[in-house]
């Protein structure tokens, strides 16, 4: 395979965003392309783990590192691109810890051996990059008011980062790099919404949990999360909650049906990703950015709003 | 602004539930009918909040033991000051769920006490908070899940008992991320339902209208292209054989 250019980065789709989530996948696709970055997406990639491998020693950092092998090896990037803050913070972590121990490269390591996928060893250097943090360094803000054809004049945003693209700053460096975002009130997606013309709102749930990972075992803690933070976006204003993750995507929007039938209609509010609403700003028309792919009916509050 | 927002309170104030916690237990309480101290009368019904006890004979191997593993490497550098229970996410939701003191257990080996907390220990999100405000760098949301292995190593009946659910739901994750490669969400979510016994649900409303949704529109079919990655043969093969020479509680066949 081609080795990649300047204008074009190695990208880590991941699972969710390939199936369920594709309104993610592709707008991040598009908003990359207009601001001059192709997304290219690495082949024959694997499962990051989603957090679920964390107990089983250095096989939980193997997965995501034979991701970063596949970048280095079939396109020549040592840096890898991906939208799932989940995976990224998967990423991160193994990348981290294989650079500070020793003992977890050689374990690591010698998984890649047995497998015999890779001539080389695993050797750190290369870094996760999550794609707000990544347009944001890369492009800048300036980037994205420059490319807002559609500013979108009267929309009420609540940012929501979640948990993993932030924390733990062991593993992303926010606060210890200055490039990186702030890891308790992060503003990266406050600055890209103003820059597209939209009001970003106060609600303080910000960087809350939604219990995404435990949606499936446990749905009552998860329904309890997210009813708090959409009931909270919504007395703060908010038209839409704009997310950068698939995992809270899963709890806050697939799920509302079943949390507003448990908590009533406070807990009821259009969820859409960043990267839909930049592409709509971009100018791409709304079947292009996918909103329709959303549980949470996001296509109404967009229409009352005159986009 | 955020002063005016203070009217709707939080699930619990601050340090509330260290007030409200269970400090009161039924073999710690005692009858004292004719209890006469300098003079006064204090007979009645009294809490013991410590009993004498004797704390010197650790199990050592137990500290080790978690020591080893990846995910519970910083146990030694826990000084107990309680930060991860005061920023839990879970803890307001279920206040016998207290990082700190399953921290303490651990360094104890005090599995007698670790026990009583098998039906709230698994509830971590992982949401990390924890770790971003531990000053020591114990990352104790990684603890959690060193707390699990022990759990899983000590109390085999209690996980069958208590935890199925928990442990079904992460049989399915461990097969479809290692054995097929990648994670098909769908099969993931209907195999889960089936699982812990709510199929019924699947028929539900709310359901039926997601996947009809889903259906119209496609999505369902693109799990049908996720695919396998290649080769992925070899690494799971060599997994498995790293997961089974391990010689941590991390292994597999424990």
């Amino acid at each position: 395979m081609n080795k990649l250019n300047e204008n074009q980065a190695a990208y880590y789709p991941g699972c969710a965003l390939l199936t369920i989530d594709r309104a993610y996948n592709s707008s991040s696709k598009l908003v990359s392309k207009k601001m001059g970055i192709e997304l290219v997406e690495i082949p024959d990639y694997n499962c990051c783990g989603i957090g679920e491998m964390k107990s089983k020693g250095a096989a939980a950092m193997y997965l995501p590192l034979r991701n970063m092998m596949l970048a280095q090896n079939r396109l020549g990037s040592k840096d890898l691109v991906m939208a799932c803050s989940v995976c990224y913070h998967e990423f991160e972590r193994s990348i981290t810890r294989v650079r500070e121990n020793r003992n977890e490269l050689e374990a690591v390591n010698a998984i890649f051996k047995e497998a015999g996928e890779f001539e080389e060893e695993y050797a750190p250097g290369g870094e996760a990059r999550h794609i707000l943090e990544f347009l944001y360094n890369e492009k800048g803000v300036d980037e994205v008011k420059r490319n807002t054809v559609k500013p979108l004049k009267g929309l009420k945003a609540a940012p929501y980062y979640g948990c993993l693209y932030s924390r733990p700053s062991m593993y992303t460096f926010t606060d210890k790099k200055p490039h990186m975002d702030n890891s308790e009130r992060p503003r990266f997606m406050h600055d890209f919404l103003e820059a597209i013309g939209a009001e970003t709102v106060f609600y303080g749930n910000e960087v809350q949990c939604c219990g995404g990972r435990n949606v499936v075992q446990d749905e009552e803690t998860s329904f309890t999360l997210c009813s708090q933070t959409i009931s909270k976006a919504k007395k703060a204003g908010a038209d839409v909650i704009a997310l950068i993750c698939p995992k809270c995507a899963g709890a806050l929007d697939v799920n509302q049906p079943k949390i507003v039938e448990k908590f009533g209609k406070d807990s009821e509010l259009p969820i859409v990703y960043l990267t839909q609403l930049m592409a709509l700003a971009f100018g791409f028309s709304k079947k292009e950015a996918e909103f329709g792919d959303m549980i949470s009916e996001p296509l109404k509050v967009l229409k009352d709003r005159g986009f | 602004m955020a002063l005016e927002k203070q009217e709707h309170r939080p699930v619990a104030e601050k340090g509330e539930h260290i007030i409200a916690r269970h400090l009161i237990e039924d073999d710690s309480i005692k009858e004292e009918k004719n209890l006469v101290i300098d003079g006064v009368d204090v007979s009645g019904r009294w809490n013991t909040f410590i009993l004498s006890r004797v704390d010197a004979e650790y199990d050592r191997s137990f500290f080790r033991e978690i020591k080893d593993t990846v995910v519970g490497s910083r146990i030694n550098r826990c000084w107990q000051c309680g930060m991860c229970t005061a920023s839990c996410t879970v803890t307001p939701l279920y206040r016998r769920f207290n990082p700190r003191a399953f921290i303490y257990m651990m360094q104890l080996g005090n599995l007698k006490e670790l026990k009583k907390y098998i039906d709230v220990a698994w509830r971590c999100v992982g949401c990390y908070k924890c770790s971003q405000r531990c000053p020591k760098q114990v990352n104790p949301a990684e603890m959690m899940e060193a707390l699990g292995l022990v759990i899983k190593k000590y109390f085999p009946e209690e996980v069958e008992s208590k935890l199925k659910v928990d442990e079904d739901v992460k049989k399915i994750y461990d097969d479809m991320i290692l054995g097929d490669g990648r994670l098909d969400l769908a099969k993931l979510h209907t195999s889960a339902m089936r699982k812990t016994g709510r199929t019924k649900e699947l028929l539900g409303k709310i359901e039926r209208d997601t996947i009809f949704k889903m259906a119209k529109d496609g999505r369902a079919f693109s799990i049908l292209r996720l695919g396998k990655p290649r080769n992925w043969g070899k690494s799971k093969e060599a997994i498995e054989n790293y997961l089974k020479n391990i010689k941590s509680i991390e292994n597999s066949e424990n």
